[in-house]
């Protein structure tokens, strides 16, 4: 699996926010994307997870061009990746409604028109898949709260869930912890390295640095041009060449 | 000793049976059967019956009908952006202010001998009254619907569509996410076609059937007319039998939206 941004640019109005950038992740992978706060790391994970159509430049899963594909063929890619977005953007369900979102979309009409028809008459219990995922965000008992009356954290949280229930071939994290405190970082962390060594390629936008290098194989420094400096997680930290990454990670570059 | 028992028996219950059969006798109860009692109304049961069915009948069909068209027209205006939009949003607003004996001289040229439907000869029937209540249900139900549908968070559409969720799964979620509002929209649609007067006189002409059954005449054209003749109390009760349907469908709208939260 390699999914891959070439020459991506992305601008809103007149305001270009990407312009002619590569990155790609690989199976097994973890990348962190850090960067100054409007940088454009949402923009690039939303291109990535095929939210958004690039103005110019090629998102690519296996060497595949998704926005030259029909909307079917596109459909296919996309359901091979998992994204959480920056916001939790839950649906007005039950939690485990939530979780088993992606699994449901999945599965044929008729499948789907029968389980419907049986959450008329009674209560339907969670997959495992969904169980699943929901242990592993520390939320197993919550599955019939509904989504409106979590905390942001667990909301949060859920989103991830969300994602990682139908298990995808690639997660783009946006921000997966900005919500939650030490303990469920670390939940969310090691649901990350677990998904590495399933052998899930993970591009994590962060702006926690540490994180970054707990995590990531690789980190991505977005500047304001593009990407400053993209390599080895503690090369990039300890002895980055770009001059402006190395004053944005001692925090001496101030946007 | 059976029989004896038997008799005994006989003798508690005849003063009881002879209340229920009395009770149920023209004799006692004025022809009216009112719903009052001491009060007696000068109509029969199948008159109001009969006309309390028209309404339901033509307002509930032209309203399922608006809903059908209302909803696809509503999701394909939120989800894109096209040259006009605005304008279209705007003459969809403008439509729900439509004088409805505007809407019943349209429909009645409409499917007149001479009009575009007149093949069909609908002229003073219900499927006529049908049309005219669609026409004028549709733009309350399309435009409080799309308010619904624009005020859905596009992140909920984004991460539909990021789980893996087809065009038809993305609308589905938009729907469910805008229940409440769309509620709001068939309700307004169902008492705007259940209480206009206008357009149904127009189309459907109030027919009443020599022995006494509605034809073409609903709860308010028979109001006009009971009223316009005198007869108050019929009038009264026919408006608040009105209300109170107005009210039940309120009920079971909202009842409906509550289940569909989980
Ligand atoms: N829909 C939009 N319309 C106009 N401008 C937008 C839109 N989405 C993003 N932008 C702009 O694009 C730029 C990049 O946004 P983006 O969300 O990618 O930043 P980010 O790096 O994720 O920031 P943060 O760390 O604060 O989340 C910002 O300046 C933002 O204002
Ligand atoms: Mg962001």
């Amino acid at each position: 699996m390699v999914l891959r941004a070439r020459d991506v640019a992305v601008s809103y109005g007149d305001e270009p926010v990407l312009e002619g950038l590569s990155v790609g992740v690989e199976a097994g992978d973890v990348l962190a994307v850090i960067g100054p706060s409007g940088v454009g790391k949402s923009t690039l994970l939303r291109l990535l997870a095929l939210a958004e159509t690039p103005d110019d430049g090629t998102v690519e899963l296996d060497g595949t061009d998704a926005w030259a594909l029909d909307n079917g063929d596109r459909l296919r890619l996309r359901r091979r990746i998992g994204m959480v977005f920056q916001e939790a953007n839950l649906f007005d369900a039950s939690v485990a409604r939530n979780v088993e979102y992606g699994l449901r979309v999945r599965r044929l009409w008729s499948d789907r028109l029968r389980d419907w028809a049986a959450s008329i008459v009674g209560p339907s219990t969670p997959t495992d898949a969904v169980t699943e995922a929901l242990s592993v965000v520390g939320l197993a008992d919550r599955g019939d709260q509904p989504a409106g009356s979590l905390s942001g954290g667990e909301a949060q949280r859920v989103s991830f869930a969300r994602a990682l229930a139908y298990d995808p071939d690639v997660l783009l994290l946006d921000e997966p912890t900005s919500d939650l405190d030490p303990r469920n970082t670390a939940l969310i962390e090691e649901a990350v390295s677990a998904a590495r060594d399933r052998g899930i390629g993970v591009v994590l936008a962060t702006h926690d640095m540490h994180q970054a290098e707990r995590v990531a194989d690789r980190a991505a420094v977005l500047l304001g041009d593009g990407i400053a400096e993209i390599g080895p997680t503690d090369r990039v930290f300890e002895d980055p060449n770009d001059d402006r990454t190395r004053q944005f990670i001692s925090g001496e570059l101030v946007y | 000793m059976e029989c004896e028992r038997f008799r005994k028996l006989t003798v508690f219950l005849e003063p009881i049976a002879s209340l229920v059969s009395g009770g149920l006798s023209p004799a006692i109860a004025p022809p009216a059967r009112s719903l009052v009692p001491l009060v007696s109304f000068p109509f029969e049961t199948v008159y109001v019956r009969s006309i309390v069915a028209v309404s339901l009948y033509v307002s509930l069909c032209a309203v399922l009908a608006s809903t059908l068209v209302s909803l696809p027209v509503a999701l394909l205006v939120g989800f894109n952006d096209f040259p006009g939009k605005g304008l279209l949003t705007a003459a969809i607003n403008t439509g729900m202010g439509f004088p409805s004996v505007v809407v019943g001289l349209v429909v009645l040229f409409a499917v007149s001998s001479q009009g575009p439907l007149g093949e069909l000869e609908l002229m003073f029937t219900r499927e006529a009254m049908i049309l005219s209540q669609f026409v004028l249900a549709t733009p309350p139900i399309t435009a409080i619907s799309l308010a619904a549908i624009d005020g859905v968070d596009g992140g909920v559409r984004d991460a539909a569509r990021a789980l893996g969720g087809t065009r038809l799964d993305v609308a589905l979620v938009t729907l469910r996410e805008a229940r409440y509002g769309i509620a709001t929209a068939v309700l307004a649609g169902f008492g705007r076609a259940i209480s206009e007067v206008g357009s149904v006189l127009i189309v459907g002409g109030n027919i009443a059937g020599v022995d006494g059954v509605s034809k073409t005449r609903t709860l308010t054209t028979a109001i006009q007319l009971e009223a316009r003749q005198g007869r108050y109390e019929t009038a009264m009760v026919l408006g608040i039998l009105l209300v109170v349907l107005v009210l039940l469908v309120n009920g079971i709208v909202v009842r409906i939206g509550d289940g569909g939260v989980r």
